[in-house]
């Protein structure tokens, strides 16, 4: 009977009904979403099954630019690892590399097979204690033998259907990596799941790593510290991280002491769990993918802002019309029904309305899901509803909902006098205090729905800045990819390059270690000039050929380009390295020398303008541009305006005829550029989504009020009319109360937001400042959505025939 | 079963302060059929509402059926009002989302009569009542004479010790106001101590006791027919 009634009361009050479940169905939606992005983040690598005894080892080093933190470890500190680390019951050493992969072709004259590598993947050298430490499901092969000799490799399985058509068909093939080193499959291996720091699509045996040492940067050395050389390790129990990080404290202590400027170890290894590999803000992962809890956390908090909207529109409906249901709830309580009885009452109704706002918000969520990528990484294949923890969620939404919006409601509710409720008193002796939360509810939401909005417009307006801010080089019309750099390719660059710049699109060609801004870095200690003392910091390097500043548009400031060299004799410094230095005129740098790491006598020819070398995250450091023609493995091809598919085409012939056998792989630097500032864009974006979201939860609310406010009031609407009044006036009036709280809202929200922003901000080294008029634009979209939803309402009763209030009194 | 010793109702807003009830002693036996009449605002509605334990007295002692009321904590009142009383209104005071059945059976909901008896009960009254025709339509769609039968049905199902009736003819026609008054008046043949609040001597005088009241007080008390 008592679902019956709900349903009668909610088919009777269908606006103020739809206002509540849309509102808390589309809050749901969100928070649902919100629950599927954090709930997928924190199950990352979960799928190995002693994930919370697998570690990391990692370095943290010192310096006077502060500490330092990066996956590397030395390859000498490797092999000394599993002696001094008794805590470990495996250790595995491992070397992240990203080969090219090709069948090749048969004796018939069957051409290669080449392969693109897939995004993200990375494969790896290592030893069979891998499969120790990380638990993967065996398709094919022994896992004691699979990786023991060189040449050997495991593959996963979508890979050994890609390259031989069925997993069964893989094992004893024969793939080339980087068209040089010949493997053979000697197992297989599931795929593993998205959600895992290792994406691996290949694991090739570590005499294979020794074998090619000068394809892949085999440096034997304690000096050299290389991020992809990694070291894995089981503990025996989870607690004895501190221990095991007390004896890997002495690895390598007596060498970094003896390789420091200082004569004192300025590198020191630590642990880093499994667990953190996801969420660390210092330290990187082979899936380029990290998120800090904090973001997650502030996700989370909007998901409840969000939820808390839509429950204060569910509170201050029901506060409003309680006079409407005055009459029942004296009518119970005069038939002997006790409060809590009553409150048992209201909170189901509200719970009847929870379940169907769930509903409402399971559908738009699942509808929404493709949406996620806009604002996360979470695919959209990734199970949602299908899992149990999504469910026991909805059960805790419904639970939290229902007491969030029901509970206040109900205890005003309840709490009626029987007396005072039968004559409809009720609003008359306790609307002051009640108009007083609603009011208070109406300006925190629009607080909310405002700071978004000026979240939203700075943000936005900090990316355009980015995508139009000049960087110092061109970033258009350049097309870039990776070529290998062993001996055989390097001796056909000059043809490739002659190809390139015979086809009429091209303009220039560059070879080079990277372009001005990417990810990478290369540093070294330096001296300026080269008998000097080293300086106290290190020293960005790129080099690169001598088209690089023609291809990227760098601008000179003094002196010109190094001339062509194979090895490092010249080099160009930039701004900021003369800056740094003391060095005032530009002019004066050129023809001195500086040492690098210990080779003497560079001689600088020229000062390049400053270039974001980086992200605009971080401070234009001091670089140096030289020679190493053995070090370039990355091609950048300008090219003329016009048909930009036509020259990507052009571009690729080129080197398919030059290199037939190797996988090209080109990118618009552009896009690469754009990928930097991903999170910004997604974070843009989410405050986009939810600031909309926010706006709509905040004035349907308001509509419903409103209409409340309207109805409340058409007595004396009605008597206005009678006596006189205009529409105007009478819009005005009811409207003026709802536009007071907005003008309460946005005289709270704007500092707040300002605060937030300008925190946010502080993360990039070069962003826009905050302008009054965000603000202004903010309050304004606030002010003119709330306004026309009240004028909406109001104007009907404004409208309305006077006679007909009257009569209905 | 009723008695009241120095009953005083006052209401405060910030500027007024009205005394509703003023001392008032009364005494009701079981069994009377009692109206109380007087002018607008003499405070008989409020004489009614407290001896109906919805609103409570600001001093002086209730006694009902010997206990002192006034004393009891809010879920023991309820627990009297759910077996002891029925109210009737004079605007009917019926809930609009359920219909005519499930107004009259709503009572026995809260003092959790099993559904045999309170389907029996219910069709008992509304034949009756003759309103057995209307039993799925809801309140709106009756007439005022239909809505006040429903109400009494809904006031009587639990078979109280006493009704308390607000004027119940107030807002219905004299054919209609005069099978309301005979309902009550079989009502009380059949047992039922009634207390009513009217305007009309007429009603009035179903009962038989007349309690007139004036600016918060009992003035006279009339009999008009000695209980037996």
């Amino acid at each position: 009977m008592q679902f019956k009634f709900i349903l009668r009361s909610m088919a009777r009050n269908k606006v103020y009904a739809g206002i509540n479940i849309l509102g808390l169905g589309l809050g749901i939606a969100a928070v649902l979403l919100i629950f599927q992005v954090v709930r997928y983040e924190l199950g990352y690598n979960k799928n190995f099954s002693r994930y919370d005894r697998i570690v990391r080892v990692v370095t943290q080093s010192q310096s006077s630019e502060g500490e330092s933190w990066n996956p590397c470890v030395p390859i000498p500190a490797m092999f000394a690892i599993p002696d001094a680390v008794p805590e470990l019951t495996q250790v595995a050493r491992m070397r992240e590399f990203w080969p090219s992969i090709s069948v090749p072709g048969a004796e018939d004259g069957t051409p290669p097979k080449k392969f693109l590598r897939k995004d993200p993947s990375v494969a790896f050298f290592t030893e069979p204690s891998f499969f120790e430490i990380f638990d993967l499901e065996w398709l094919a092969g022994d896992p004691k033998t699979a990786l023991r000799d060189e040449g050997s490799v495991v593959i996963i399985r979508s890979e050994a259907e890609r390259f031989f058509g069925s997993w069964q068909a893989a094992m004893n093939e024969t793939l080339v990596l980087d068209n040089v080193a010949r493997v053979t499959v000697r197992g297989v291996v599931e795929d593993l799941p998205p959600d895992c720091d290792l994406p691996i699509n290949m694991l090739a045996s570590w005499p294979t790593y020794i074998a090619q040492q000068a394809l892949y940067y085999y440096d034997d050395n304690w000096g050299s510290c290389n991020s992809s050389n990694q070291v894995f390790g089981l503990l025996a129990d989870a607690s004895q991280l501190g221990a095991a990080e007390r004896s890997l404290a002495k690895v390598g202590e007596k060498q970094y002491a003896e390789n420091s400027s200082t004569g004192k170890a300025d590198k020191t290894h630590r642990l880093q769990p499994m667990s953190d590999l996801h969420f660390s803000d210092k330290l990187n992962n082979s899936a380029f993918r990290t998120i800090t809890k904090g973001r997650l956390k502030v996700l989370s908090f909007i998901a409840l802002l969000i939820l808390g909207m839509a429950c204060f529109n569910f509170i201050n409906l029901s506060t409003a019309m309680a006079s409407q249901r005055a009459k029942e709830i004296g009518v119970r309580k005069t038939l002997g029904v006790g409060r809590g009885q009553l409150l048992r009452q209201f909170l189901g109704e509200t719970a009847v309305v929870s379940v169907l706002s769930v509903a409402l918000g399971v559908a738009v969520a699942r509808l929404c899901l493709p949406l996620l990528k806009h604002i996360s990484d979470v695919p959209v294949e990734a199970p949602f509803l299908s899992l149990p923890q999504t469910w026991a969620f909805l059960v805790f939404v419904t639970i939290a909902v229902t007491l969030l919006a029901g509970f206040y409601p109900a205890v005003v509710l309840a709490g009626f006098e029987p007396a005072g409720a039968l004559k409809n008193s009720v609003g008359a002796v306790r609307g002051g205090h009640r108009a007083w939360v609603r009011q208070s509810l109406v300006v925190l939401q629009f607080s909310i729905a405002i700071a978004f909005i000026v979240g939203t417009i700075i943000t936005l307006s900090q990316l355009h800045f980015i995508r139009t801010k000049d960087l110092g080089f061109d970033q258009n019309l350049i097309y870039t990819f990776y070529y290998n750099n062993d001996s055989l390719s390097v001796a056909k660059l000059n043809t490739l390059k002659n190809r390139l710049l015979q086809a009429p699109e091209v303009e220039a060609v560059s070879y080079n270690t990277d372009p001005p801004s990417s990810g990478n870095s290369w540093m070294s200690n330096f001296a300026f000039p080269s008998n000097a003392e080293d300086a106290d910091f290190a020293l960005q390097i790129k080099y690169a050929d001598t088209d690089y500043p023609k291809t990227f548009g760098l601008r000179m400031a003094a002196g010109k380009w190094y001339d062509p060299s194979d090895t490092m004799k010249q080099a160009v410094v930039n701004e900021a390295f003369l800056r740094k230095m003391g060095v005032e005129k530009p002019e004066d740098a050129i023809g001195e020398d500086l040492k690098l790491g210990g080779r003497a006598g560079i001689i600088i020819t020229g000062v390049v303008q400053d270039f974001h070398a980086f992200s605009v995250h971080q401070p234009i450091a001091p670089l140096m541009i030289s020679t190493q023609r053995d070090y370039y493995y990355n091609a950048a091809v300008k090219v003329n305006p016009g048909d930009m598919a036509a020259a990507a085409r052009a571009i690729e012939s080129a080197f398919d005829e030059v290199y037939p056998e190797q996988v090209f792989e080109g990118h618009w630097y552009d896009e690469t550029i754009a990928r930097f500032y991903e999170d910004e864009n997604r974070f843009a974006n989410a405050c986009k989504g939810f600031g909309v979201l926010a706006i709509f939860i905040a004035c349907i609310g308001l509509f419903g009020l409103s209409s409340h406010a309207a109805a409340r009031r058409a007595k004396e609407i009605g008597i206005r009319k009678v006596l006189g009044a205009g529409t105007a006036g009478i819009t005005a009036l009811l409207a003026r109360d709802f536009i007071k709280l907005v003008l309460v809202a946005f005289v709270l929200a704007a500092p707040a937001g300002w605060y937030f922003m300008n925190r946010w901000l502080q993360d990039f080294a070069y962003r826009i400042d905050i302008q009054w008029w965000v603000f202004v634009v903010a309050g304004a979209v606030a002010l003119v959505g709330a306004t026309l939803v009240v004028a909406l309402q109001t104007v009907r009763a404004a409208l309305a025939d006077p006679v007909e209030s009257l009569r209905s009194e | 079963m009723i008695r009241t010793n120095k009953l005083v109702k006052v209401y405060r807003t910030d500027e007024v302060q009205t005394t509703a009830l003023n001392a008032v002693d009364v005494s009701i036996a079981e069994g009377e059929f009692v109206a109380v009449m007087g002018p607008s605002g003499c405070g008989k509605s409020t004489l009614l509402n407290v001896l109906g334990m919805i609103d409570s007295p600001s001093s002086g002692e209730y006694f009902f059926n010997g206990e002192e009321i006034g004393k009891l904590p809010e879920r023991k009142r309820s627990d009297v009002r759910k077996h002891n009383l029925g109210f009737v209104f004079q605007s009917f005071n019926l809930i609009d989302e359920l219909t005519v059945y499930e107004n009259i059976e709503l009572p026995m909901l809260y003092t959790k009569v099993p559904a045999a008896q309170r389907k029996k009960r219910v069709e008992e009254l509304m034949e009756g009542m003759n309103i057995m025709h209307r039993r799925n339509h809801f309140p709106q769609q009756l007439s005022g004479g239909q809505q006040q039968r429903v109400a009494v049905a809904r006031a009587v199902v639990n078979k109280p010790k006493l009704i308390l009736a607000d004027e119940p003819t107030g807002n219905l026609d004299s054919q209609n106001g005069d099978e309301v008054m005979k309902i009550l008046a079989d009502l009380n043949a059949e047992g039922t101590t009634i207390l009513m609040v009217t305007h009309s001597q007429y009603c009035a005088e179903f009962g038989n006791r007349i309690i007139r009241m004036l600016d918060g007080q009992v003035v006279t008390e009339n009999v008009i027919r000695q209980y037996l």
